[in-house]
């Protein structure tokens, strides 16, 4: 009787592994998107604030991302006295930077307009992948930290990929590995999400991302979402 | 009936509950218990040291034709596959998850981020890995699938995807170099790599050494077949089963080639065709007549062409032979050295050599066949470019894929490390340096193959390092200058047997101790001058193993890489000099206690763990602790058993236990004792570092520390005052762990509480070990440097995915002085902090930056204390920071350059404050002075704003220009004193401080004249506004 107690233990935990190991690509999108809040609320995102930190050593960049859905996206900075911005807007992208000694706005390349434009979907871009033209492939479970988490290989419409990264317990998004092309040359970005905070709306969002393209983690401090925003801003004021 | 049905279900149903309850249970035990494992430890990552000033063996190389020859994958002999997308400019690893040993890539030219790698070289020397299969990447390189069939493959040689059908793949496995297996022979998938199924096989003996695909009729396939094999004593190549196919039906039906071939039988036979005229064939045919062989009819016919050494020598080893993509006369053959034909094969001449010494030992040769000038090179030492057609060529020093036998260091600060890597002789490198480890800073040492490379204990100029076979000097670092001191055979004594890889080892209880081994055991203690032999013979002196002169099979091959029954290593007993240990190549395990007067063998009593009782004494570490602890690796791969054999014994080699993990993989060479926690142990395979922190009873794979997850490990040191692992690879160079101590200092009350924060102890004031040169690096592997400043350390249970992390440094008045963002991650956490403190907030609104903005002084020593919050939580300790005494820095000098530094830091805040007020007055009266209509008083409100902008132009640059356009205001004023007193090392001079005094001043003055501005002018202009209204 005890061996056979023992033995259902164990065909019942195999069931369990099975199910919770056999999701498939569209059982995981599905979590996901719930996890992060549900498909009806972040339908209703159009705009969104973001106000963030950059900090390092003690020096901080207060930073503020303004996002309107599918119409622009404005990044601004302050490092040492200094601002600066960068726009992705639908018909162009422009970059001030005067750290580089940039001493007036200047056009982004074709490339980093191609890769900002993607970004322009606020509402996130496993939200009615398909009809966007995506297509989702489920890869082998990638072990991060010891963890084996779920990996889905997003490739849009233009063809450029993007891997997510899938935690198994939240169904967040933990990291998200992109390839951008510069100069000809593929470049590799890697960024760690956590610190999921829920917002009014109801949607969750990564307070703290980690890129290995920067010296630091950027903190969001404030989030703001559906808030007036005027367009005229992701125009160039030369 | 129903009743009883019901119960019976009902019971069942509760049953089925129960049974969910209590697997829940478990289930959250096992949750909630966390396993030591390697993602506890990731943040030890790994420095990778390199040298990219020596190479390692490249084994494949295949390029992306429509992309101008800026794609390419390199295959390496123990480094994985490296990709680059600019002609060799940089290098990114690709494959750091799978097996190292690289045996063939082939592109989908169709669709060319689909790319297949067979694993496990087949250049069969006796240092050569195997494989565990094939892998296929559809998106180039970022993500891989194994494909099933091949995981017993051991070598594969050659993969060729049918031009004309992207769907069918061709991979040829010469399989097992040691041992009879069923896993060779000619394989075909004819859908992308799903299944394969095998096309030609002869038998367990003989494999598929090559392949060539008609590349305008692809049916027609050609292969050859190869019977050889290895023993740890011998090599043959050669048997009636080698031989060369042809099939023209796509691999269903085989005829072999005979005509005008030579008489069999063969050995390694490589065979191509021009891709331009593809039925102009040639190929080089291991036999007693081996030779190169031109066909004219696709094969059907052959006669020999050119013999020149390059063309025969060694074909088990060298097995490349390239002809121009274009010009069908144009043969290149990649081998001894670069050798190339312009008729066809008939001569061949030699590259010229301007340029630079190429690496002999040639494996690989790509041509961009859109520009057939453009080669790349895969030698024994690296990989090599050319631009005319292999006239000359140029280094790629970007590729550490170094493949070292074995490390060592000095104790020197910022250590040097030795090592000698094989084909590439004895070198030695600091472990940091200026602008980090570059290609310049390794020296080498001593030439040949390297092996031991043993800095002298007692002597800081001196190593002791080897070439194969024992050929071993005693160098002096400075000149490199060295004297043979290998012992040579006296009266009534066997030959000498050295090993190819002879051990020299030096006493960790008495450091003048100096030894080598034949099969009779030496030491020295005057350097190597004079040697007296403490042994007999040790090994099983089989003479059935020492017939190394009839070694090769068809060919000749007796490089001492045969050598056998002789010693493999040698211990000496950290507690204590008369004991010693040695272990031997055909499987004896022998102590002395007297310091060599008597010898015990002891290798009978492991036979009750299983290991087989011819293995290898891989190594043997006697324990800092107890002397009759010991640890040994064994390993069998010579004899086909790949297995990983590793044991202790606490009894001094009278019982044993040995070691088990269903993480170990590859066969072991090498496992080590941490010197100050004897539980702590690392072991280092064929396939991976494994470490185990119970004294063995449990291991785990150390895969997230930077180190590929099979990275071949030949030896490993614990430096004993900087607590850092060093790694010997072969295939991936040095690779250094800085700092272990987490890890000897990880318990289990530790592992299950969400959170600790490590006492951080005691932390040095510095400013880093090295300057900066001012020029970045041009070129080549650079490792970074080892952290200068001792980080914080916490740990986490679980990756935190929500709540915040930080660190929060307070002086001992409780005055916050620093906030750092934490990392988040599962385990051992670092956060390091540069102990200085916020950077001063300098005066905005300039049209240039302010470096001063970004640097703060350096605290000063002090008890000081950290807050480390974890979302809700709060965890502090006391920490002290040090001052180090040192003449040309005294605790006097850093407490006057802090103090002279605040006063500019002040001085900075000031102007801030100032320029902010005069930019606040700006924007009061900017746009309201304009409307005032009274010509007097607006006349005197653009003074005032004039005034204003004209003070505010003299404390910060305000003209909009150009970057190069230097503006020396104030502010750069004070930022010129500033910058060199928080980042040098020394008290202030006596100019900054009278500098110092004068900046005051001019702040000072700044702010009265700001003053007297407003006095003069501010009441009168609002009294202006107002009359007017103007608001």
């Amino acid at each position: 009787m005890k061996k056979v107690k023992y033995l259902s233990l164990a065909v019942i935990g195999m069931m369990l592994t099975v199910i919770s190991v056999a999701q498939t690509t569209e059982d995981l999108i599905t979590k996901h998107i719930e996890a992060i809040g549900g498909k009806e609320n972040w339908k209703k995102v159009n705009s969104m604030r973001s106000e963030a930190t950059l900090s390092t050593q003690g020096i901080e960049v207060p930073i503020i991302i303004t996002q309107v859905h599918n119409v622009g996206m404005k990044q601004e900075f302050s490092v040492m006295g200094m601002s600066g911005y960068s726009i992705i807007g639908v018909d162009g992208g422009w970059n001030f930077n005067p750290m580089q000694g940039q001493t007036k706005p200047e056009p982004i390349t074709q490339d980093e307009l191609n890769v900002g434009k993607e970004q322009l979907d606020l509402q996130g871009e496993f939200i009615d992948y398909k009809e966007k033209g995506h297509t989702i492939e489920q890869l082998e479970n990638e072990d991060i930290d010891g963890v084996a988490c779920f990996k889905l290989k997003l490739t849009r419409k233009s063809g450029r990929e993007a891997t997510y990264i899938l935690d198994p317990k939240t169904f967040y998004i933990v990291r998200t590995i992109s390839k951008m092309s510069v100069n000809g040359q593929e470049i590799e970005s890697t960024i760690n999400l956590s610190n999921y905070q829920k917002l009014p709306l109801g949607i969750s969002v990564p307070f703290t991302m980690e890129n290995n393209m920067m010296p630091a983690p950027i903190n969001l401090t404030k989030v703001e979402v559906n808030i007036a925003v005027d367009q005229s801003i992701f125009k160039v004021q030369q | 009936m129903t009743h009883k049905y019901n119960t019976g279900s009902k019971l069942k149903n509760q049953l089925a509950l129960t049974l969910l309850i209590l697997y829940s249970c478990f289930s959250n035990t096992a949750v909630a218990q966390n396993e030591v494992n390697a993602s506890i430890f990731g943040t030890l990552e790994a420095r990778h040291l390199g040298p990219g000033t020596m190479s390692g063996r490249i084994t494949s190389i295949e390029g992306v034709t429509n992309d101008e020859g800026k794609t390419l994958y390199v295959g390496t002999a123990g480094g994985g596959v490296w990709k680059t997308t600019n002609a060799g400019a940089s290098f990114k690893p690709i494959f750091d998850k799978y097996c190292q040993s690289i045996g063939a890539i082939a592109i989908d030219q169709k669709n060319p981020k689909t790319i297949y790698v067979g694993t496990g070289e087949s250049n069969m020397r006796n240092s050569v890995s195997i494989g565990d299969g094939m892998y296929k990447t559809t998106d180039g390189g970022s993500n891989w699938t194994k494909l099933s069939g091949f995981d017993s493959s051991e070598h594969i040689s050659k993969i060729i995807i049918d031009p004309l059908n992207n769907n069918i793949v061709y991979v040829a496995v010469p399989g097992a170099l040691w041992s009879d297996s069923k896993h060779r022979g000619l394989y075909k998938s004819t859908d992308g790599g799903k299944s394969f199924e095998k096309i030609l096989f002869i038998s367990d003996k003989v494999g598929c050494a090559d392949l060539f695909i008609n590349p305008i009729n692809s049916q027609i396939v050609f292969a050859t077949t190869w019977e050889f094999r290895r023993t740890p004593y011998s090599f043959s190549s050669g048997g009636e089963g080698s031989g060369i196919w042809k099939s023209i039906d796509g691999g269903k039906s085989w005829k072999q080639l005979e005509n005008g071939l030579p008489s069999k039988p063969y050995g390694r036979t490589v065979i191509t065709a021009a891709p331009s005229s593809p039925n102009n064939m040639i190929a080089i045919i291991e036999s007693k007549s081996t030779g190169l062989y031109i066909s004219e009819d696709g094969g059907e016919s052959w006669k020999q062409q050119s013999a020149s050494l390059n063309v025969v020598s060694r074909p088990f080893y060298f097995s490349t032979l390239v002809i121009d993509p274009k010009d069908p006369k144009r043969v290149y053959r990649p081998a001894y050295s670069f050798s190339y034909s312009i008729d066809g094969g008939y001569s061949f001449a030699e590259a010229s050599g301007d340029g630079g010494w190429v690496h002999s030992d040639h494996h690989a040769l790509w041509i961009n066949p859109n520009n057939t000038n453009q080669l790349y090179l895969g030698t024994d030492g690296g990989l090599y470019t050319s631009l005319d057609k292999g006239a000359t060529w140029v280094f790629n020093q970007n590729l550490p894929i170094g493949q070292f036998y074995h490390v060592a260091h000095d104790m020197k600060k910022n250590y040097n490390v030795y090592g000698g890597l094989q084909d590439n002789g004895s070198w030695m490198a600091p472990s940091s340096g200026p602008g980090g480890v570059g290609i310049g800073d390794w020296k080498p040492l001593f030439g040949g193959d390297g092996f031991w490379v043993v800095p002298d204990p007692t002597d800081d100029q001196t190593v002791y390092a080897e070439a194969q076979g024992g050929n071993m000097a005693r160098v002096d670092t400075r000149s490199v200058k060295n004297v043979m001191i290998q012992p040579t055979q006296t009266k009534d004594e066997d030959k000498l047997r050295w090993n190819w890889n002879t051990p020299i080892a030096v006493g960790q209880a008495n450091k003048k101790n100096l030894y080598t081994g034949s099969q009779y055991l030496y030491r020295s203690t005057d350097q190597g001058r004079n040697w007296v032999r403490i042994s007999d013979d040790l090994t099983t002196n089989d003479k059935k193993k020492q017939e190394q002169e009839n070694s090769g099979g068809l060919s000749a091959d007796n490089t001492s890489a045969e050598n056998h029954t002789t010693i493999f290593t040698i211990t000496e007993s950290p507690l204590d000099e008369n004991i010693i240990w040695v272990g031997t190549d055909d499987g004896n395990l022998q102590i002395t206690k007297d310091g060599g007067k008597t010898w015990n063998i002891i290798s009978k009593n492991i036979s009750s763990t299983g290991i087989p009782s011819q293995a290898w004494v891989s190594s043997i570490e006697l324990s800092h602790f107890n002397k009759d602890i010991a640890f040994v690796t064994f390993e069998n791969h010579m004899y086909g058993d790949h297995k990983t054999y590793a044991a202790t014994t606490k009894d001094c080699g009278k019982t044993w236990q040995s070691f088990k993990s269903n993480d170990f993989s590859g066969f072991a060479h090498k496992i080590i004792e941490d010197p100050k926690n004897g539980n702590l142990l690392f072991l280092g395979t064929e396939m991976g570092l494994f470490s185990s922190l119970d004294g063995g009873a449990n291991w785990f794979r150390m895969k997230y520390n930077n180190i590929p997850w099979f990275t071949l490990v030949r030896d490993m040191k614990i430096h004993p005052e900087t607590n850092d692992l060093i790694i010997a690879t072969h295939g991936r160079g040095i690779m250094i762990i800085d700092d272990i101590s987490s890890m000897r200092n990880m318990t289990k009350e530790i592992l299950n509480k969400e959170v600790t924060l490590f006492e951080t102890g005691d932390i040095i004031l510095s400013s880093g070990n090295f300057g900066n040169g001012g020029s970045p690096s041009t070129g080549g592997w650079v490792a970074p440097n080892a952290p200068a400043l001792k980080p914080f350390q916490y740990y986490l249970k679980d990756r935190l995915s929500s709540g915040d992390v930080k660190l929060e440094i307070y002086d001992a008045y409780g005055k916050l002085v620093q906030s750092l963002p934490g990392t988040k991650r599962k385990g051992i956490n670092k956060v390091t902090w540069n102990q200085r403190i916020q950077p001063p907030k300098t005066a905005t609104g300039a049209s240039r930056p302010d470096n001063a903005g970004a640097i703060a002084p350096q605290v000063l020593p002090g008890t000081y204390t950290l807050k480390l919050k974890v979302a809700e939580k709060e965890f502090s300790q006391q920490f002290k920071l040090i001052h180090i005494e040192d003449k040309s820095f005294t605790l006097k000098e850093r407490t006057t350059q802090f103090n002279a530094a605040m006063e500019l830091y002040t001085l900075h805040i000031n102007l801030a404050s100032l320029v902010s007020s005069i930019s606040l007055k700006q924007k009061e009266f900017n746009t309201r002075i304009p409307k005032i209509k009274n010509k007097k008083n607006k006349k005197l409100g653009d003074s005032y704003l004039n005034e204003l902008e004209t003070l505010r132009a003299t404390l910060i640059p305000t003209k909009q220009s150009s970057m190069f356009a230097d503006e020396k205001r104030l502010r750069e004023e004070i930022t010129e004193v500033y910058m060199p007193l928080c980042s040098g090392d020394a008290g202030p001079s006596n100019l900054q401080l009278e500098s110092i005094e004068n900046l005051k001043q001019k702040v000072e003055d700044a702010s009265k004249r700001f003053n007297q501005i407003n006095t003069l002018h501010e009441q009168k202009i609002k009294q202006a506004l107002e009359k007017e209204k103007i608001s």
